[in-house]
This record gives C-alpha cells, sequence and structure tokens, in this order.
C-alpha cells in the first residue's frame, strides 16, 4: 500500500507540473501584454510599470515559469505590492492579496458545500438506486427511476433560481443562502448552506441512483449471489454483503471525480446562490483577467482532482477484497 | 498634467452591467424617450447649489435627521469589494463612498436634505485660509479629534497622508496636490516620499496649523483636500502598501474585519466624537457588507424585503428588467437621482478640422434612440454641455437645439453638409465591443447615414478602450465618452478636458480641442478668486467649449437605487454616486 500510494503521488507530482506548465504557458503566451492584463480597466502606468516589474515579464518564459515555480518553496517578494510567504502560488494584482492566501480563504466555504451536497446526494442517491433494484420492476423501481431521469436533466441555475424565488423570496421559510464558519455557528451554517446542498444534490442524486440501480441489478444477477443464496444466507444478508459491495467500485470511482470537481468549486451552484467559494473566485479571476489567481486557482483545482483519483484508487482495495495493489 | 475619470468609470460600468438584457425589455418608465420636445427639466431641478461654509458650519455636531434612531446593523450587498480603502490610494467613487465613514479629510461637503452641498471644514476649524491670490492655504485642526486608537490626529498625521502619495506603492490616487506642491507632473522626481525622513519643503506645520505653499494660484484648493487621497495617516500607525487592508479609522466606524471580495464589518470607532464632525450622523451601531452578490441577486433581495434584508441596501442601480417592478411594488424604497457623470461623444478636432462637419453630426445625432437603447429616461436627461448640473455653478443652455430634437435632425445636417461642400464625409466611429455597443453602433450608423455621412465603424476590445482612445495619433473621428469632476468646480471639468496642454498622448484632452480663446478663459476662471464670479465664468464656458463642436452632448446621467423597509433616510451622495452610510438610520 505504501509503494503505491509513494508512486501514485511521485505521478502526481508530475502530472500537476505538466497542468501548471501548459496553464502558465497558456496564459502568459498569449499575444497580448498579460501585464497590462493584469493590471485591469482602471489601469494608471505607475501601476502598469510596477506589475510588469513583478511579474519578470522582461525574463523569457521557462524563466517566468521557474520563478512562480521557485516561488512555492521559497517565497516570492512583490516590491510596491507585498510579500508572498512559501508557500507562494503567485500574487494577484487585482486583489493585492498572495493568491494561495485567497484560496484558502474560499476553501473552507467550497467544502461546505461539497461535504453537505455529498451527505445528501450519497444517502438519497445510493439508497434510492438499492430500493430501485430491490423492487426491480415494481412502482417503486419506476418512480425512482423516472424521477432520476427528471432530476439529471434540470440545470442548476434553472432550478436554484426556481427555488430561490420560491422557498427565500416568496414563501420565506428558508434562510437566504450564505456561508457562516460552522465553528462560529453551526446553526447558521447548516441553515445557509441547506438551499445549495439539497439543489445540488438534487442533481447528482439523480446520477448515483441511476448507477446504483444498474450496478446492482447487475451484481444481483452475478453468480457468486446466486451462489450466496443458495447456500441459504438471508436476503439482506446477501444484499448487502455481496452484492452492494460488489456494485460500490463505479460508484465510488465516479464520486471520487465528483469529490476533485466539486472541491475545484461548483461554480454555477456558488454562482447562482452568491456563495464566495473557490467556484465564484475563479468566475471573478476570469472576469477581471486576474491570470495569477486564475493560474493558482486552476492548479489547486487539478490537484484536488488528482488527489481525489488517488483516494479512490486507494479505497478499491477497501472495498473489494478481490483487488490487490501491487 | 492629466486628470481622471474616478464618478464616470463608475457611471459607466453601472450601464454597462444593467443594460446587458436592454433590448428585452421596455420599461415602464419611457417617458420622453424618444420624439421631439425633450425638456431640461428634471435637469434644472436637480442642480445642486454648492457654496462654502463658514467655521460656524464646520462645527459639529450634524443636524438631527428627524425621526432618526441610533443602534441596528445596516447590510449592504454588493458584487465589487471596495479596490483600496488606504485613504491615499483611493480616487474611485465607490471606495470614497465607505472612506466617508472611516477617514475624514481637512474639509468635506455637508449635504443638505434637498442635495445642496455646504463645503466645511471636517477636521480643519473652517475652510481654510487662503493667501497670495491662492497660492498660500492655511488650515487649523479642530480640538477633539482622534484616531480609532484614541491618539490625537495632528498636523504631522495630516502632512504624512499627503507625503505618502510621493511613495513608489501609491499609483491608484488622486495627484493634484503632488503636483502643485512640487510645481511638477513628475513629482516623485523632486521628493519620493516621506519613508526616507524628509518631509516636504512647501508644507509647513505649526502648532494645530499646517500652511501649503503651491506652485500656482489653486483659489478652490480647499475643494480639492476634500477628496480622500489627501486624508491624514498616522505616522505611527502607517504599515505602508499593508494600511490597504487596515486603515487606521478617524470617523464615526473602523474597519472590524474585511475578507477581500467576500465580507466586510463596519463597528463604531468609540474615540470618533460628534462634536467634532458637523458632517455624519453616524446612527446605526454596524455595517455587513457582504460582496460577490450579482445585481439582480441583490435587487430581488431587496424586492422580496425579508429578514436581514429589511436592513439592506446596495450601492448598485436597480437593472432595467426590475426598473417597473420595483416602482411598482416597492415605490417608497426606491429613490432616483441626478448623478454627476455627464456621457457625451468626442469628435476628434484634429481630423475633423471643419466645424460645420462637427456641426452636422451633432445636428444628425440620435441621442433619443441610444438613450432608449439604454433603458429611456432612467439613463439619464438630454444633455447640452459637458458641465454637469452637479458643478457649481451649472447654468443650462442649448447650443445646438439639442433639447427640441434629441433624436437628430438629418435634414439640417444633410443641408450644412451640402453647404459647406462635405456632402457624402466619411466618418470614422470607434465603439467598445459588447452586445450593447454593437446595438447602438447601428442604431448611430443609420442616423449618420440619413444625413448623408458615410459611416466606418470600427469595434475596439472594452479592455483597452481608453488607451486606444488616449492615442493622440488614433484613427478615429467620434468616439463615446464622459466625465464626472473630481470635485465640483468647474476646473476640474473644463481644465483636463479642454485645456490644450493636455493634448498629449493617453491625455484626457480627448477631442483633441486646441483653442487659444477656451485656454485663456480657463487660466482666467482657475485665477479668480471670488468663487462667485468663478462659477459664472465656468458656466460661459461651458457654452462656449459647447460651440466649438468638440464633442456631441449625450447625458447628464441618473442613478435609481433601492433599499430594505426597515432603512430610513437613505440618500444618494451627489459626488460619490452612492447612498450615504452615515446619514442612513435603521427603523425600529
Amino acid at each position: 500500500m505504501l509503494r503505491f500510494l509513494v508512486r501514485r503521488l511521485l505521478g502526481a507530482v508530475i502530472t500537476l507540473l505538466i497542468i501548471s506548465a501548459v496553464t502558465f504557458m497558456l496564459f502568459y503566451a498569449v499575444p497580448r501584454d498579460p501585464a497590462r492584463i493584469a493590471c485591469g480597466k482602471l489601469c494608471t502606468p505607475e501601476t502598469l510599470e510596477l506589475i510588469r516589474h513583478n511579474m519578470g515579464i522582461a525574463d523569457p518564459m521557462p524563466v517566468q515559469f521557474w520563478h512562480w515555480l521557485s516561488g512555492i518553496f521559497l517565497g516570492r517578494e512583490y516590491p510596491g505590492f507585498g510579500n508572498c510567504d512559501a508557500p507562494c502560488l503567485g500574487y494577484s494584482f487585482v486583489n493585492r492579496e498572495p493568491v494561495l492566501a485567497t484560496i484558502l480563504d474560499r476553501f473552507p466555504t467550497t467544502f461546505s458545500l461539497f461535504l453537505g451536497s455529498s451527505v445528501v446526494f450519497l444517502v438519497f442517491g445510493v439508497g434510492a438506486g438499492m430500493l430501485a433494484a430491490r423492487k426491480q420492476g415494481k412502482a417503486t423501481d419506476k418512480v425512482a427511476s423516472s424521477a432520476s431521469l427528471v432530476a439529471s436533466s434540470m440545470q442548476i441555475y434553472f432550478v436554484g433560481t426556481l427555488a430561490l424565488y420560491l422557498f427565500v423570496y416568496q414563501w420565506q421559510i428558508l434562510d437566504q443562502p450564505g456561508y457562516t464558519p460552522f465553528s462560529e455557528n453551526p446553526g447558521q451554517w447548516f441553515a445557509g448552506l441547506l438551499l445549495p446542498w439539497l439543489i445540488l444534490a438534487l442533481i447528482f442524486t439523480a446520477n448515483y441512483t441511476r448507477m446504483t440501480r444498474s450496478q446492482m441489478v447487475e451484481q444481483l444477477n452475478e453468480d457468486y449471489v446466486r451462489t450466496a443464496r443458495a447456500k441459504g444466507l438471508s436476503g439482506p444478508n446477501v444484499f448487502f454483503r455481496f452484492a452492494w459491495r460488489g456494485a460500490m467500485g463505479p460508484i465510488v470511482t465516479i464520486f471520487g471525480i465528483d469529490m476533485g470537481v466539486l472541491l475545484g468549486g461548483g461554480m454555477i451552484t456558488e454562482k447562482t446562490f452568491s456563495i464566495q467559494g473557490i467556484g465564484m473566485l475563479a468566475v471573478k479571476s476570469a472576469t477581471n483577467n486576474d491570470l495569477p489567481m486564475l493560474l493558482g486557482v486552476m492548479v489547486v483545482t487539478a490537484s484536488f482532482v488528482v488527489l481525489a483519483n488517488i483516494v479512490v484508487d486507494a479505497c478499491y482495495a477497501l472495498i473489494d477484497p478481490r483487488i490487490r495493489l501491487a | 498634467m492629466s486628470f481622471s475619470r474616478r464618478n464616470f468609470l463608475i457611471a459607466t460600468g453601472v450601464v454597462a452591467a444593467s443594460s446587458s438584457v436592454l433590448s428585452a425589455c421596455s420599461s415602464g418608465d419611457t417617458t420622453n424617450n424618444t420624439g421631439g420636445g425633450g425638456k431640461q427639466e428634471a435637469a434644472k431641478a436637480n442642480a445642486t447649489v454648492v457654496k462654502i461654509g463658514t467655521a460656524e458650519d464646520s462645527k459639529g455636531p450634524a443636524p438631527e435627521v428627524s425621526g432618526a434612531k441610533k443602534g441596528g446593523t445596516v447590510y449592504l450587498l454588493n458584487d465589487d469589494d471596495f479596490s483600496h480603502l488606504d485613504p491615499q490610494r483611493i480616487y474611485y467613487a465607490w471606495n470614497s463612498l465607505a472612506a466617508m465613514v472611516i477617514s475624514r479629510t481637512l474639509t468635506n461637503y455637508k449635504i443638505a436634505d434637498d442635495g445642496s452641498m455646504t463645503l466645511v471644514g471636517d477636521l480643519a476649524t473652517d475652510t481654510g485660509t487662503m493667501k497670495d491670490g491662492g497660492k498660500t492655504w492655511s488650515f487649523t485642526l479642530k480640538d477633539g479629534i482622534k484616531w480609532e486608537d484614541g491618539s490625537d490626529i495632528t498636523v504631522d498625521d495630516v502632512r504624512h497622508g499627503i507625503e505618502r502619495c510621493f511613495a513608489n506603492f501609491v499609483t491608484e490616487g488622486a495627484f493634484y496636490v503632488q503636483t502643485w506642491l512640487t510645481g511638477s507632473a513628475e513629482y516623485r522626481k523632486s521628493y519620493p516620499g516621506p519613508y526616507g525622513g524628509k518631509h516636504l519643503k512647501s508644507i509647513e506645520t505649526s502648532g494645530k496649523t499646517i500652511t501649503f505653499r503651491l506652485s500656482e494660484a489653486r483659489p478652490d484648493f480647499n475643494y480639492v483636500l476634500a477628496m480622500h487621497s489627501y486624508a491624514p495617516t498616522p505616522v505611527k500607525k502607517d504599515t505602508k502598501q499593508d494600511y490597504d487592508k487596515k486603515p487606521v479609522s478617524s470617523g464615526p466606524y473602523k474597519i472590524k474585519s474585511h475578507v477581500t471580495d467576500k465580507s466586510m464589518t463596519l463597528v463604531r470607532n468609540e474615540h470618533w466624537d460628534p462634536a467634532t464632525d458637523p458632517i455624519r450622523n453616524a446612527y446605526p451601531d454596524q455595517f455587513d457588507f457582504t460582496f460577490g452578490i450579482e445585481q439582480l441577486t441583490a435587487i430581488d433581495r431587496l424586492l422580496a424585503d425579508a429578514g436581514k434584508d429589511q436592513y439592506a441596501t446596495s450601492w448598485r442601480t436597480i437593472p432595467q428588467e426590475r426598473i417597473q417592478k420595483a416602482q411598482t411594488e416597492a415605490k417608497d424604497r426606491v429613490f432616483e437621482q441626478l448623478g454627476n457623470g455627464v456621457s457625451c461623444y468626442w469628435i476628434n478636432t484634429s481630423r475633423v478640422k471643419d466645424k460645420a462637419v462637427r456641426e452636422a453630426l451633432i445636428k444628425a445625432w440620435p441621442t433619443a434612440g441610444i438613450r432608449q437603447l439604454l433603458g429611456g429616461k432612467v439613463r439619464g436627461d438630454y444633455a447640452t454641455g459637458i458641465m454637469s448640473p452637479l458643478v457649481a455653478g451649472y447654468e443650462s443652455q442649448d447650443v445646438w437645439g439639442k433639447l427640441a430634437k434629441p433624436e437628430g435632425d438629418p435634414k439640417a445636417a444633410k443641408e450644412i453638409l451640402k453647404k459647406a461642400g462635405k456632402s457624402g464625409y466619411k466618418v470614422v466611429y470607434a465603439y467598445q465591443q459588447d452586445p450593447q455597443q454593437a446595438k447602438i453602433k447601428v442604431v448611430i450608423e443609420n442616423a449618420l447615414k440619413a444625413a448623408g455621412f458615410e459611416v466606418v465603424t470600427k469595434g475596439i476590445d472594452s479592455t483597452t478602450w481608453y488607451d486606444q482612445i488616449g492615442k493622440l495619433d488614433n484613427e478615429f473621428d467620434v468616439y463615446w465618452g464622459g466625465w464626472s469632476s473630481d470635485w465640483p468646480t468647474g476646473y476640474s471639468v473644463f481644465q483636463p478636458l479642454f485645456d490644450s496642454k493636455n493634448v498629449v498622448d493617453q491625455g484626457q484632452n480627448y477631442s483633441h480641442l486646441k483653442d487659444p480663446a477656451i485656454d485663456a478663459a480657463i487660466k482666467a476662471a482657475t485665477a479668480e478668486t471670488d468663487q462667485d464670479k468663478a462659477n459664472k465664468m465656468w458656466a460661459a464656458l461651458d457654452k462656449q467649449v459647447t460651440e466649438t463642436g468638440a464633442f456631441i452632448p449625450d447625458v447628464y446621467m441618473r442613478r435609481i437605487y433601492m433599499h430594505g423597509s426597515k432603512l430610513g433616510n437613505v440618500k444618494m451622495d451627489p459626488n460619490f454616486d452612492g447612498s450615504m452610510l452615515y446619514k442612513m438610520y435603521v427603523k425600529s
């Protein structure tokens, strides 16, 4: 297991290095002056000169990338703006802040959004899928399958806006979505995120219901399940100990991908509910042409996806004893 | 010397943000949108009186607002955070809205219920003493003025604030005073800032009095010092570039917490003494700002008026698609007012040299059609000059008869062109490449073609718009622009926009007008020490520059805001085009 993890982590570092190099090149090798872009609309010649100097525009591209990369381990100074302690992912000349500090500030919001919505869509999605598989061909199955089909065709910006209008503005039965740190007020944390959780989960639940149902149906028809039944094991025992465990592999894989995506920021969800997480930060950075921030968000987001995949691979061995990590 | 457009960028930003769906909307508030006969009564009615107050006017406390009481929290729903809170780095209006309750200045404006403004001493006992025809100015600090840590605000702090403007990290603030104190537009070469231990020779301090010796006569210097760029900064608490994150307060509120682009909380500064402050009432206990809220979402929340949102307001104008609903369902919570931005279209006089052609362009211009596309009457009142009705001395005039025919007069334009032998004149119109401007371009193109012009349109990336039109050798004949004055006297309108010295690369004289008569008039009005006389001279200059045909007047821009039902006395600051935090109160 240890060898596996070390090998995967090394691979992850290389992957991230390639991603950051490509992203850096794409952002900074554009025909337009990246310093002028970073300076924004309200740019003075003096600010532009300071940004040019700090970005090292006069240096060749590989040198610029090397400065950015070495800043992760050594930190960097940005004269006229401020210091960026290691690990430094760059400095936002729009926000006037180190990139990582802003990302870390937004992370608890995005993590809370991921956590709550994951609980909801895993419980309801996997639960409904199992129920549909158990009651295969019956009304429950048909209702669950149809509902998931409808839900999976929904879009967050539509359902979210509608739910906001009805539950918050019109009927006023739910709180205005927002983020309060859990440590500050758990009640407000829950109330402020409840609607985004439910809406985000609604979309994701559908996928998990369909995936779980199909996997469970497949597993329930496997020989080893029939054998277990023939040996006289009880129905629930066969269902949960054998079939469910066998069906978990693909579901964990999908969850791993979703985890990476959600931790990287649910842009549309955060935008719909005006929640300031990593997704909103990415949108704002793109809108403001804040390239250093966008680069930082890209690298962090990519890290989540890569790490989530490592976790998923490691989980396979725990879920399914047939898989050995060589 | 170059000037900037602090409010105007905000104004235009608001318009751009609110008009993305304008084409699909038809506001109910579209009276006087098209057709002739548009009157200028609204602009006249909103014209703000600006006067200079006495020492008595400068004494606190501020007049009580009827029915107001202390306490409660006000919630601000905004999409953008403040770009700067370090006073020396504040130039743009929305930053000043917050700075008004954090950073006091030597002088500032006492705003009456009717919107009229009186320049008074804020930290100073009065509006200053002028000598040498405006080259020497002295201000004496009031007693009892303190920083948030309880220490006294001293003349050293005032001097330090101004000297910080020279530091290399302060690149965003205003630069008028630096230029006048050193006599050079390249003021950093004369003085590098206070961090080397040296002070400016042109500022003298003695006891509680600070004296400025300027290189040129500036009779309206006391207006300029109301800008937050020239607010004091405590010498002992200056954290240089980090000061932007947590400036020390001299006003009624201090920053409790601020997370960039996310939130900010202001709480009471217990060391602020209302007896020293003639301007600010400071009724609420706290202000909670939430950033990142879409304009439409913010207005929907204010319309729903539920929970905490009853105590909320926004500095964003109501988007076009909600104006009718807001005016119908929440009439008593909507307030509309003239802002200080003036929109216009510059005519490049270095290319369009024939005045008859410029006159034909102005006559043909479809002002009403453009305004209709941008939301109708709420966009603004038809402008007839470049001087805002909110600038001291404004006088109504209509040189080109645009109020009678705001939709344009192609027949008259055609006639002028024909008479000048310029029929079929080729006009290059530059516009910002966005969906809204693309629609406007079509309206303009059609109107000019109907008047006998040949039209060439050139789209420009909006992020480099000012860079492109600021080029001295730009290849455009007509381009959109406008202005907001930095302080409400004519100098900050006419000197930057029409002084021939500013016909330079990236200068603010966008029309490239070089007219000795205009230069002389600007010089004369600038030197006039009697402010009433000076105001009259600026008003005459408004007519004079309009007659040159260097620009096509568009609109005096308007603002429309709303607030929650539990807020009282929410009014717009005529200087900064946003609601005044220090005058509103929370209803019980």
